[in-house]
């Protein structure tokens, strides 16, 4: 029956074309309204997540207490072996160390002597590593006012009113005066590799980047870091996981030590937990509209399809076919259209989504500037629903509809059909 | 006239298709009403926030301020112009002493500013009132967040310590009487609010100030050599921006939902055309022109759009007005964005987006109707009025 | 017992005369010194080893010798300015303003702790408050209260040594009263014919922590130092 009913759609394209560009149209929709919600309505978690919570964070204890605070003397130490070991443990996340500090950026005259002060907050991550996403992550490269990103150790970025401020271009030395993570001296420098727009008061008026490494050096940090930050590949926080990791993480910690690794997920930084659940509400709730109004739509082009086929429902009735068998196939057929409309469309859907979520939807041009802190670019994301949501208006909307229509088969009265046919 | 009332009744005639339609695109006034409203009452409400607990109706900054670097406080005084002297005893000009200094929460040096302001202000909300302890200990107001971040409670005495303007060293207990609540990141994080004339003696600096808010009433009249006048223009113009970037992503959201809407019209239009060829047939038979026929058909469409706007008002009025009413409740939000975030956003709907919205839909709409239609004017009329598919 | 009188009456001797006497006794036209400084940090204590030429209370120069990474770090004050040559940096940077504020190599000092350079009698009001006496030592407690406005500290107390005319411990209070740093000086030894305390430890009172030891290993008095040490071309 499938198969007779398949060559019959596949043969008659008035009977499945249209049809299934609708659902195909619509399912693609779907997908990508579902995609792209949670893109956009994630991006101030996101956001936090991507410049200082990460999913989820490891700090020491003592670090924790103050985190407001960011107190580099509380830092973590031992590194290295501790991303290991978060690698191995946590194999679905990436691990990142950073540092915040805080430090004075003075840069020279001709003779090396002080010429222009300011005071900057700093940020150490890592941009040289292959293969690191760092400056992506922190949407650095569309931020770019001049030069390049730090391609080499002693590269530094500044915000470029601090650069403005200072005095300096791409290419000019400045050096960085602070405290080591124990209150010892340093005195650092760096070459200007480029500015960048921040997009936060604050920022913009002193802030530098630097490579992990440098900066470890610059502050006495061999193989610390003030937190390590860890990102699920899929760059979606997931609440549950994030609750699993910390759970499994804590549970194996020493938790005397004031020094010891603790691990702290998202949503109990920054008050971001009552966020991470309204955004989840507001996001079923929007997607719920949409997917009801993506029913309506494929049940009435049910309906449609139903009104298409009158002549022929009539002439298979009059030749003798059961109402009932008339009907069951015409279900049938919704259901294949309906499934094959769902695939299709889901995987245009989530093509479509990929290549959003890589290359985002540029909407600088309605923007001043584009900055690190307010992307101009949206980007879609693709979490599990978004595989089966499509089916819920493709496949079961588009078979209500033409079981709902198709009702009207029973109502037909075989005596009149050939006056129909006429 | 009564190609108008054919279109409406061919439609309605449609019956449950129709509505399906009209429901859909009645989604799309809601929706796109509903969110724009919601961002404009976001920017009004931050705006008020702001108002209400920091900028006042604008404020007068020495020259030297610079809120972005603390460092510039200690050049940032100048005295209080004689003029201001009475607005000031009337709270309705506010002066401020901002000042840095040191406290130890747990022992650890952390920098924080010292602000003072007249007990008696009435420009923001501060709850300067509030600020009343006896002469040994200096009373001060901080914010929620300030209080969390550092584990103060009501009733604390916290150390501070600060230099005067001569750079003298002095330390003083601060006995915390309230704690207020805002959505205002500015006058909350990383400071202590206590009464002016307790900071202008600790600094030695009788009579100065580093900035004023006023209220309603105009500035009386000041140094223009000292004092910059800061509108509410410039200092709230860090929210533009931030809506701004908001109203393109939703707008992103709502363009896909009427993207879904449109497939709907097209599809019926698609349809009612193929089936109603005989009609479309007899109507140029009896003496249509062409343009006629398409305009109905586009007509019919469009009216779509008019269908759903009136539905959209029968449930979408009453949505919207009770949202406007009691407020979307917003999370507790973290402020890293730097802005204000009310507990409840209370949507504002504008004349203009109204009446844009519903033009968008319905040109949109009549866009869509349009498409299809065309090819009514490639139709023959007598192969039409035959029935046989084109 | 031909002190014995004073003490009857309550007569205490003048506190300009034991300034005078402590200033006859410490001072030098100049002096070099090596020195070794522990700051005990909450985590871990630092060890620090530097060399200074000093010249009266204006021209100080600094050479730290380890560790490792704070050698031939450099520091020259002249008067009311300060500047710091790091190698491996090689630059020159003038540490002003609000830097000052900031603690040296993260002791308990600041800068302008440092800085301060100011005759006492120049400074402050100085009065004998009593007798007291700190591990079994006799001393006077002199109370100084600030006659400028341009202190950073408002008021200080000085517990004196009685026969060697040293000081033992210093308070420095706040203009509200609260104390607010504190150094003790122990290990006094005779070093070219004078008492000299060889061992300091300064304490930030509001903050935790084990403070900032300063031990004098080895002190010279009244040396010739060459002018040019006190320039900045010797940063470098």
């Amino acid at each position: 029956m499938i198969r007779f009913l398949l060559k019959g759609l596949f043969r008659d394209r008035q009977r499945s074309l249209l049809p299934v560009i609708v659902v195909v149209t619509g399912v693609l929709l779907t997908v990508l309204m579902q995609t792209m919600m949670t893109g956009i309505l994630g991006d101030l978690i996101d956001f936090n997540a991507k410049f200082s919570t990460g999913h989820v964070k490891v700090v020491t204890k003592a670090y924790a207490e103050r985190m407001d605070q960011t107190p580099n003397d509380l830092a973590l130490s031992k590194v290295a072996q501790l991303k290991e070991k978060l690698q191995t443990e946590f194999p679905s996340m990436e691990w990142v160390p950073r540092i915040r500090f805080g430090g004075l950026i003075d840069a020279p005259d001709s003779i090396g002597e002080t010429r222009s002060q300011g005071p900057a907050i700093g940020w150490g991550i890592d941009f040289l590593s292959a293969g690191s996403k760092e400056a992506e992550r922190m949407n650095i490269p569309k931020s770019m006012v001049s030069g390049h990103l730090p391609k080499k150790a002693g590269e530094v970025l500044l915000s470029n009113q601090f650069a403005e401020k200072l005095k300096v271009v791409p290419g000019d030395q400045i050096t960085l005066f602070g405290s080591t993570m124990n209150g010892g001296m340093t005195v650092y420098n760096f070459k200007v590799a480029g500015t960048v727009i921040f997009g936060s008061g604050v920022l913009d008026r002193g802030a530098f980047i630097a490579d992990i490494s440098d900066v470890g050096q610059a502050l006495d940090m061999p193989d610390a870091a003030s937190e390590i930050l860890g990102y699920f590949k899929n760059n979606r926080y997931d609440k549950i996981q994030a609750a699993d990791a910390v759970k499994k993480f804590m549970s194996a910690m020493n938790t005397a030590d004031p020094y010891a690794p603790v691990m702290i997920s998202l949503r109990d930084q920054n008050n971001l937990g009552e966020m991470v659940d309204y955004e989840d509400l507001v996001s079923v709730m929007i997607i719920s509209i949409f997917v009801m109004a993506m029913s309506l739509v494929l049940w009435n082009a049910g309906l449609l399809g139903g009104l298409r086929r009158y002549g022929e429902v009539g002439v298979r009735l009059a030749v003798g076919e059961s109402k009932g068998h008339v009907y069951r196939s015409l279900i049938w057929e919704s259901i294949l259209i309906g499934s094959i409309g769902s695939v299709i469309g889901s995987v245009i859907g989530l093509l479509l989504s990929l290549w959003i979520g890589k290359n985002g939807i540029n909407v600088s041009g309605f923007m001043k500037n584009a900055s690190m802190m307010m992307p101009s670019v949206y980007r879609t994301v693709i979490t599990s629903p978004a595989f089966y949501i499509g089916f819920i208006p493709g496949l079961f909307a588009t078979v209500i509809g033409t079981a709902l229509a198709g009702i009207g088969i029973y109502k037909r009265n075989t005596a009149q059909l050939f006056k129909e046919l006429e | 006239m009564i190609t108008f009332k054919l279109a409406f009744r061919n439609l309605v005639g449609a019956g449950l298709r129709t509505w399906l339609n009209v429901f859909v695109l009645s989604l799309s006034y809601v929706v796109i009403i509903y969110m724009n409203g919601m961002l404009d009452g976001w920017n009004v409400q931050a705006k008020s926030d702001m108002m209400n607990w920091d900028t006042g109706q604008g404020q007068l900054w020495q020259k030297n301020y610079d809120p972005s670097d603390p460092f510039t406080l200690q050049d940032s005084f100048d005295p209080i112009p004689a003029d201001f002297n009475t607005m000031i005893g009337e709270g309705k000009i506010a002066p401020v002493l901002v000042t840095m200094a040191s406290f130890y929460p747990e022992g650890r040096i952390q920098s924080i500013l010292l602000k003072g302001i007249p007990e008696n202000q009435k420009v923001i909300e501060l709850p300067t009132a509030s600020m009343t302890a006896d002469s040994s200990s200096i009373p001060g107001l901080v914010g929620k967040r300030m209080a969390e971040a550092n584990k103060i409670k009501k009733g604390d005495v916290i150390t501070i310590r600060w230099r005067d303007r001569n750079g003298t060293f002095d330390a003083a207990d601060v006995l915390i009487t309230a704690i207020f609540e805002t959505n205002v990141p500015t006058v909350d994080g990383g400071q202590i609010w206590i009464p002016l004339s307790r900071l202008q003696k600790m600094m030695q600096l009788p009579g100065e100030a580093t900035l004023f808010i006023r209220g309603k009433s105009d500035w009386p009249s000041f140094g223009k050599d000292q004092w910059i006048v800061k509108d509410l223009k410039s200092l709230t113009a860090d929210i533009d921006q931030v809506i701004k970037a908001k109203s393109v992503s939703t707008s992103i959201l709502y363009l896909i939902l009427l993207l879904l809407a449109m497939l709907a019209i097209f599809d019926t239009q698609v349809l009612s055309i193929f089936r109603r060829q005989r009609e479309i047939g007899t109507q140029i038979a009896l003496g249509m022109t062409r343009g006629q026929v398409v305009r109905l058909f586009t007509l019919e469409g469009a009216m779509n759009g008019v269908l759903a706007a009136l539905l959209a008002a029968v449930y979408g009025i009453p949505f919207l007005a009770s949202q406007a009413k009691y407020g979307i409740p917003m999370p507790k939000a973290s402020n890293s964005m730097g802005m204000a975030i009310a507990e409840k956003i209370f949507p504002v709907y504008s004349v203009g987006l109204v009446v844009v919205t519903i033009c968008f839909v319905m040109l949109t709409a009549l866009v869509v109707s349009y498409i299809p239609a065309r090819r009514i004017a490639k139709m023959n009329p007598t192969e039409a009025i035959k029935g046989k598919i084109q | 017992m031909a002190f014995l009188p004073s003490v009857l009456f309550g007569q205490n001797p003048s506190a300009s005369r034991i300034i005078e006497q402590i200033d006859k006794n410490m001072a030098s036209k100049n002096r070099i010194m090596t020195a070794t400084m522990i700051v005990h940090g909450q985590r871990d204590d630092r060890t620090m080893e530097m060399k200074v030429w000093s010249e009266g209370d204006k021209k100080s120069f600094t050479e730290y010798l380890s560790p490792a990474r704070d050698k031939g770090t450099k520091m020259l004050k002249l008067a009311d300015q300060l500047w710091m040559f790091a190698p491996s940096a090689d630059r020159i940077i003038q540490i002003s303003g609000h830097m000052l504020r900031q603690s040296v190599m993260g002791s308990d000092l600041s800068y302008e702790d440092m800085m301060d350079d100011r005759k006492l009698t120049d400074v402050y009001n100085a009065v004998v408050i009593g007798p007291d006496n700190i591990d079994g030592r006799p001393c006077w407690v002199l109370e100084l209260r600030a006659k400028t406005d341009d202190v950073a500290y408002f008021m200080r107390k000085m517990w004196i040594d009685q026969d060697r005319n040293i000081p033992l411990k210093e308070e420095w209070y706040a203009k509200a009263g609260k104390l607010l740093k504190q150094t003790t000086l122990s290990d006094v030894k005779k070093l070219n014919g004078r008492w000299f305390p060889t061992k300091m430890i300064y304490k930030d009172m509001l903050k935790t922590g084990g403070g900032t030891e300063f031990v004098i290993n080895d002190i010279q008095f009244d040396v010739n130092i060459p002018e040019s040490i006190f320039s900045k071309a010797a940063l470098r």
